[in-house]
This record gives C-alpha cells, sequence and structure tokens, in this order.
C-alpha cells in the first residue's frame, strides 16, 4: 500500500514542537504555583508531573523532529545511534510520571491532613493572639462576673432567714451562715460554729447518724424534722434539707445544708391543740357541772335542815355532818369545773402584782412555816400598777403556791419573783421550787384538765388548767420547766397594758377555750 | 565509615560504564528486545496510572472544579495516545505485521506481512499519535490554567471527602 508521507511527517513535526511548547507552558504555571505556595503539596505534585512530562515531551519530541531531518539529510546512521538514548529516556520519564501519578490520592490525604492541621493551628494561633490581645480585659470581665455572683450568692447565704450550713461528709462544719449562728446562739463575739461537729448541735446522735446515712445513699434529704441543741441547753424543733455536692474529681464530697427553725410553729400548733381541747373539755364541764350542781345543792339543804333538828351529841348528827362535809367537797369540785368551763371575762382591777403575790403567800405562810420551808421574794420595783382581775390571779397565784409547797415538801426552798424593764410590755412572774421536779412524759399533759399527780382524793387535776385559762384570758401565757429531782418553775407572762387597752373590751377577752 | 575513592573518580566511573558499555560477564545480558518490551510496559503503567487518576479524580469529586476536569479529559487523552503508540510499537516492531519502504521522500509504501486485513491502514492511523497527545497537553495546559485562576491564593481543594 503507497501512502503519502506527508501527513505523517507533518503531525508528527508540528506535533512535536506543540509538546514541547504546551509541556513548557505547564511547566511555568506549576512553576507559579510553586512559587505562590511552596508548602503546598499539590502544586508540588503537579510540578514534578510537568517536570517529567516537560522531559519526555523534549526527549520524544526533539528525537523526532531530529530524525525527520536526519532522514531527510540522509544521515540515518546518525539516528540509528541516537535513537536508543531517545527511546530511553522517553521511557523514564513514562516511568517517571507514571510513578508520580500513583500517589495522587495518597498526597492528596497528606495535602488535605495538613490543610486540617493548619486550619487547626491557625485558629489556635488567632485564638492565642486574642487571648493575647485581650488578656486582661477577659481577665478583668470574668473577674467583676465572678465577684458580682460571689456577692449575690453570699448576699443570699448573709441575710437568709434559715440556716445554711456546709458540712464535710463526716460531718465537720465547714460554714454557717448568721442566721444559723443565731439559731444556735452562736452569733456574736462568740466562739463561733466552723471546725466543730455537726453532733454538737443535734440533739440526737442516731438522728444525725440516719440523716448522714440517708444522705450518703440517696445524695439528699427533704424536709426532714429534726431537734436542734440550742447553746444554752433547750431543745429546738427544725426541718432540715440537705444534698450532697461530690464536686469535681478529686475534691472532697460536702454536704449543703438548708435547716429551718419550726420551734415557734409547732409550739402554736400545740397551743392550739391545747386549746381545742380544753375547750372540748370546757363544754362537757360545763354541762355535767350544771347538771350535778342541783341536786348537790338539793342534798346540801335538806342535810342542813335535818343537822339543825338533831342533837349535836348523837350519832346521826354526826352522820348528817360527815354528809354535808362530802357535798361541799363535791360542790367545790364542781365549783371549780364551772370555773375552768366559764368563759367570762376578768373583771378589771388596778392592782399591783407583787402585792397580790404577797397576799397569797401570807396565806400559805403558816403551812410553809410548819414544814419548815423557806419562801424568797425578789420583786421588781419598777413593774407597774396591772388592770388584773385580782381574784382570778390570786387563784393562779394559790394553785401555783400550793403545788409547790406540795413538791417541795419538808425544808424546801420556794422563789417568788418578778421582772420589768421599763419599756417592756409585759411582766413576767416566777415561782420557782426545788421540789422533786415533773417527769418529762408529763410536761406535755400538765395543763390538760383532770391530769394529776396526786393520789386520788388528794387533787382533781382541774389547777393548773383552771389556772392556765385565768392567764390565757388576761392575754397572757404560762410555761413551765422542770428537771426530774432539781424543781420546777413556772412562768407566767402578763401583758402590761395601757388604761385605754383594757382587757375584753377594745380587742375583746382572749378566750383559751375557744 | 570513611572514603577510599574520591568524588571525581567515582562520577568518571560512572561515566564511563554508561558511555562504554562492555559486557559484563558476573550479570545477566540484556538483549535488543529488552528495550521495546521495557518501553511497552512504561506505556502499560502509564495507562494504569492515567486510569487510577481518573477514578481518584471522580471519587473525590474533585472532577466538579473547572481545572481538574479538565485533568481529568488530559488523563483520558493520554490513555488514548498510550493505547495508540503501544499498539504501533507492538505491529511495528513486535509482532512485525507491517515493513515500511521508502519511495520517494514523501511517499511510502506500507507492505503487511502479518495480521488482520486493512492492517496497512490502521497502521497509517496509528502513526499520527500527536493528534492524540496534543490535545492531551492541551487539556493539561488548560486544566492547570483554570486551577491557577479559580484558586489564585491557596489551595487546590473544593468539595473533596
Amino acid at each position: 500500500m503507497s501512502v503519502s508521507f506527508f501527513p505523517i511527517w507533518f503531525v508528527d513535526v508540528f506535533g512535536s514542537v506543540l509538546m514541547i511548547v504546551l509541556s513548557i507552558a505547564c511547566l511555568r504555571i506549576t512553576l507559579q504555583l510553586r512559587r505562590r505556595n511552596e508548602s503546598n503539596l499539590i502544586w508540588a505534585y503537579l510540578l514534578w508531573v510537568c517536570l517529567g512530562l516537560t522531559g519526555f515531551a523534549v526527549s520524544r519530541s526533539a528525537g523526532h523532529i531530529l530524525k525527520q531531518f536526519l532522514v531527510a539529510a540522509d544521515q540515518a546512521a546518525v539516528w540509528g545511534r541516537i535513537r536508543p538514548y531517545s527511546g530511553a529516556v522517553n521511557t523514564v520519564m513514562f516511568m517517571v510520571v507514571a510513578s508520580i501519578t500513583l500517589f495522587f490520592e495518597r498526597t492528596w490525604k497528606i495535602y488535605q491532613e495538613i490543610l486540617r492541621d493548619r486550619q487547626a493551628l491557625q485558629s489556635t494561633h488567632a485564638e492565642l493572639i486574642y487571648l493575647n490581645q485581650n488578656l486582661e480585659d477577659l481577665i478583668r470581665e470574668r473577674t467583676q462576673e465572678l465577684t458580682a455572683s460571689e456577692q449575690k450568692y453570699r448576699r443570699i447565704f448573709e441575710v437568709s432567714r434559715d440556716m445554711i450550713l456546709v458540712a464535710t461528709a463526716d460531718g465537720t462544719i465547714l460554714d454557717v451562715n448568721p442566721a444559723g449562728e443565731a439559731m444556735l446562739g452562736y452569733s456574736g463575739k462568740g466562739p463561733s460554729l466552723a471546725g466543730r461537729p455537726m453532733k454538737s448541735f443535734v440533739a440526737s446522735s442516731e438522728e444525725l447518724k440516719a440523716m448522714q446515712e440517708t444522705i450518703e445513699r440517696d445524695g439528699f434529704i427533704a424536709n426532714r424534722e429534726v431537734e436542734l441543741k440550742h447553746r444554752d441547753g433547750r431543745k429546738i424543733r427544725s426541718l432540715v434539707s440537705a444534698s450532697l455536692d461530690t464536686g469535681r474529681a478529686g475534691t472532697q464530697p460536702i454536704v449543703h445544708f438548708l435547716v429551718r427553725d419550726i420551734e415557734q410553729l409547732r409550739q402554736i400548733e400545740e397551743q392550739i391543740t391545747q386549746a381545742d381541747k380544753l375547750a372540748s373539755i370546757g363544754e362537757l364541764s360545763a354541762g355535767i357541772a350544771h347538771e350535778i350542781n342541783n341536786p348537790l345543792g338539793v342534798i346540801l339543804g335538806y342535810t342542813q335542815l335535818l343537822i339543825r333538828h338533831e342533837d349535836n351529841a348523837s350519832e346521826k348528827y354526826q352522820d348528817l355532818k360527815t354528809i354535808e362535809k362530802h357535798v361541799r367537797s363535791c360542790k367545790a369540785i364542781v365549783g371549780d369545773l364551772l370555773h375552768f368551763a366559764r368563759t367570762s371575762a376578768p373583771q378589771e382591777d388596778r392592782i399591783k402584782i407583787d402585792a397580790a403575790i404577797d397576799d397569797v403567800l401570807d396565806f400559805v405562810r403558816q403551812h410553809a412555816d410548819a414544814d419548815q420551808i423557806e419562801i424568797f421574794r425578789d420583786y421588781s420595783p419598777s413593774v407597774p400598777e396591772m388592770l388584773l382581775d385580782e381574784k382570778k390571779i390570786k387563784q393562779v397565784f394559790m394553785n401555783l403556791v400550793m403545788n409547790a409547797l406540795h413538791a417541795v415538801g419538808a425544808q424546801g426552798r420556794i422563789a417568788v419573783s418578778t421582772e420589768y424593764e421599763h419599756g417592756d410590755t409585759r411582766v413576767v412572774i416566777r415561782i420557782a421550787d426545788n421540789g422533786y421536779g415533773i417527769d418529762e412524759a408529763d410536761l406535755a399533759k400538765i395543763f390538760d384538765p383532770f391530769f394529776t399527780t396526786k393520789p386520788t382524793g388528794e387533787g382533781t387535776g382541774l389547777g393548773l388548767s383552771v389556772s392556765y385559762g385565768i392567764i390565757k384570758n388576761h392575754g397572757g401565757d404560762i410555761a413551765v420547766e422542770s428537771e426530774k429531782g432539781a424543781g420546777t418553775t413556772f412562768t407566767i407572762t402578763l401583758p402590761v397594758l395601757p388604761p385605754e387597752n383594757e382587757p375584753g373590751k377594745d380587742h375583746g377577752t382572749i378566750d383559751p377555750y375557744r | 565509615m570513611r572514603r577510599f575513592i574520591p568524588r571525581q573518580f567515582q562520577i568518571l566511573w560512572f561515566a564511563g560504564i554508561f558511555a562504554a558499555p562492555v559486557p559484563a560477564l558476573a550479570t545477566q545480558a540484556h538483549a535488543a528486545p529488552e528495550g521495546i518490551i521495557g518501553h511497552q510496559i512504561a506505556h502499560a503503567v502509564f495507562i494504569v496510572s492515567m486510569t487510577i487518576l481518573i477514578y481518584w479524580l471522580r471519587e473525590r469529586r474533585l472532577v466538579e472544579q473547572p481545572g481538574w476536569k479538565h485533568i481529568q479529559y488530559a488523563a483520558f487523552f493520554f490513555i488514548l495516545w498510550n493505547l495508540d503508540a503501544f499498539f504501533a510499537h507492538l505491529i511495528e516492531e513486535q509482532l512485525i505485521w507491517v515493513e515500511v519502504e521508502n519511495i520517494d521522500f514523501w511517499r511510502r509504501r506500507i507492505v503487511a506481512r502479518g495480521g488482520p486485513d486493512g492492517i496497512e491502514s490502521i497502521y497509517y492511523l496509528l502513526k499520527m499519535d500527536h493528534l492524540l497527545c496534543v490535545p492531551a497537553m492541551l487539556f493539561l495546559y488548560s486544566g492547570l490554567r483554570r486551577l491557577q485562576k479559580t484558586m489564585p491564593s491557596e489551595s487546590p481543594e473544593g468539595k473533596s471527602r
């Protein structure tokens, strides 16, 4: 087959020239890209590819052009010597480009990782520069925020009316707010609670242990009623909530306590219960007393009628006198019941309280002297005249003093005192004895009607109930403290009312039975 | 380790080996067909590498960018060109299905010595391999230009994964 050689020659020569030109142009671009960013791995990769291709193009194309011209010049033998070198270079360049290309994917992956690392570094670097430039401002800002936050929570801690206490898990107090110290009597310049164990103010160690076990197990306790011990020894009922703060790893766990004093609340509840009980008993007593009083009056009247016609020396006379005595005794009990039940307002007498007490003490002096009982009086001279029902108040003092005489037995001591400071609204009267005291279990029932520790027939159990009613009717209060074997103290608090606020007139009479 | 032979002598020795090859009796002899076989292997490796390049360009979605798209086309034309060159070498130098005789400067006679019918025409067309490698280089150039334009300041990355 005879063919024209020109197309082959033209394509070969012209194509070879183009290959050289284009490969050099490609190399130039990759060099520019490389110069723009020498750390860019992809530009480096493309540069090596173009270097290989340029080497190949120059070697092959130059060889082809040379071949055409040498053959045309009848110098085929010369070309024959050059040809193996041209072919070898072509082969090597081919392999170089192919080998580089095979690593494209790996190169790309590495480049992506470099980019990610670089971005992370740049981001960190920018952040560091920002922090470096604004560190002082940031610290100042953060400090202000922390100070404000600290002040806010410190304020809550300081002004809270409830106790806020922070303690270790084993019960050592780390911090307590002023309300907590005041609640337990540690406020002022005295010793602080911080550093002390919680058992120093929790009344029952078993209760404290149970509380700690619950906190450890559940992480919290909520509204648990716990009895606390005041510095002066008295008990305070409180509601305790607590939560365990395990904090960060490696730090000691701490417990946050919130303690609310409910002693007053409980006392009021008990008073209301007491008042309800008294009211119920009062109503019952009034009904019974009224029904019994009339037959007793009839029995007493007829007995006295029969006595009038009997000889004093006769046996029948003695029997009738016995009946009369016991009927009178019954009437006295009924009278007490009626006293207890009646809700009549006290009469207003302007009296000196120490004079009323003296009257009662004078009345019992003979009995006290007989038993060699010492009676001490300590009256505050500043106690003003008070508007009281003298007869009823004396009855209260009589009940309390007689109880004291009974409690101290022979050679005992009774102290009666009054306290008042100018400006006070109340007078405090204390009747204390060093008698056998009252059991703790009986203290709660001491003002209950018909409650008595005396043997049957010696007491009706109405004396203190009646006294309680009378004091409450005067707007006052009566409380008892007792220690078994050491004695008992009754404390009466009576309001000092201005004349225009007479009891039962302006703001009504306080009725303990309602 | 101490150097016993000066660098200049080492260079001269290597240059001598390449410039004046002599039979190395202790090593394997390399006869003439090794040249064409090595060259054909290079063509085959080039085809494989370009195929892998196209695969990764598509896999990494780099072809969504114009620059890499043109480089993909370049790789494709490089594959075609290598196939062309491979078969041209095969027909002419290995299988020797054709023989070319000079009639005059601008005319040649292609004589079929074997192979399928029309092998002369195929060989004639295969000899114009620059029709494939020049477009490949053109696409490579345009691809690089686009990369240069679209990413003037920094990386060639785009929607890669």
